[in-house]
């Protein structure tokens, strides 16, 4: 049993050494960030860029950038989507926003802050990708009342969620427009039959999907380069 | 293997997996991941949030071993007359164990 005890608590630490610092973590220090743009409440440079891209598929992901699995949600998406493709008909747009700890509540005590997107934005190794920082949190409740994102209590504040917009869409108006695919990681919009929990091979496969439907590029996309 | 190892180590290793529970399961509700870990950490536990409930189950299942070690009566007691005062720090251990692999277990269910 002693014997039993020990490995369980070897399997521990291994797991946190696993996540540990130091295990070729990107650090602000070695990174090449990428700038971020910080987003007013009405996401009206968020606004501009997207229309600016009518005609490409638009990705949108709306995260906490200290949230680890807003976190794990972009690694993958990097992994299945993003890394493998440097196509110019995507255009990937991140808006980050403080939602972990008391953010929402007072916001003076958010823990996330600019410097946690300049870390964030080195899961994703595409160069079609804009990254926004919105610090009032604003966004993600234009976001909810736009898509229509709620569970039999009311609204649920949109982060964690990853949209699919198809090349005819453009961002009318105030409100931000309805995406053709919404998945998300959130516990309180439980088994939505609308919204699907994110999947991003399945989500990689829809904008492929999307993808296919574009005019060919003239000259092959390439490969973006593997990090 | 004395009885007193063997219950230690049962407890300490309920405890190692309601720590690590409350670690994997405390990991996306609390900002402290990212900070304590970096972004490849944070995404690396985020990653382990499947083993949750295997963590609970197995720390579960281990303080009920150590309890049955603890107020089992031995063989050679049967006829009641052996002297279990001895065992009353063990169970004191054993019921501590009990309280903080709760607890952590509360963490890890409500805060994530």
């Amino acid at each position: 049993m002693q014997v039993l005890s020990a490995a369980i608590v070897a399997i521990s630490l291994l797991a946190a050494a696993s996540c540990a610092r130091g295990d070729g973590s990107p650090s602000p220090a070695n990174a090449s960030a990428t700038p971020y743009t910080v987003l007013d409440d009405q996401g009206s440079q968020l606004r501009t860029d997207f229309n600016r891209n009518v005609g490409s598929i638009r990705l949108l992901f709306v995260v906490d950038p200290i949230c680890p699995t807003c976190l794990r949600g972009l690694a993958d998406m990097n992994r299945d989507l993003l890394a493998g493709t440097a196509d110019p008909r995507i255009h990937t747009f991140v808006v980050h926003e403080p939602v972990l700890g008391l953010a929402r509540v007072a916001p003076w005590l958010r823990p996330a802050g600019g410097e946690d997107v300049a870390k964030a934005e080195q899961l994703l190794h595409n160069p079609n990708v804009q990254h926004y920082w919105n610090p009032s949190g604003a966004f993600g409740r234009l976001l909810s009342h736009a898509v229509g994102l709620k569970n039999s209590e009311g609204p649920v504040y949109a982060w964690d969620v990853w949209l699919l917009y198809g090349p005819e869409v453009k961002w009318e108006g105030t409100d931000p427009p309805r995406p053709r695919l919404l998945m998300h990681q959130l516990g309180t919009l439980g088994s939505s039959t609308e919204f699907p929990h994110l999947d991003s091979r399945a989500f990689a496969q829809q904008v492929r999907a999307s993808l296919a439907q574009l005019p060919p590029l003239a000259t092959p996309a390439p490969a973006a380069s593997p990090q | 293997m004395s009885g007193k190892t063997r219950v230690i180590g049962t407890a300490g290793g309920a405890l190692g997996l309601g720590a690590f529970a409350a670690a994997v399961g405390a990991c996306c509700g609390l900002p402290w991941a990212v900070a304590l870990l970096g972004v490849s950490g944070a995404v690396a536990l985020a990653r382990l949030s499947f083993l949750l409930p295997y963590a609970l189950l197995g720390a579960g299942g281990l303080l009920a071993v150590a309890f049955w070690w603890v107020y089992r009566s031995p063989a050679v007691c049967a006829d009641g007359t052996c002297d279990t005062a001895g065992r009353r720090p063990l169970r004191w251990i054993v019921w501590v164990a009990a309280l903080f692999v709760i607890g952590l277990g509360a963490v890890a269910l409500t805060v994530g």
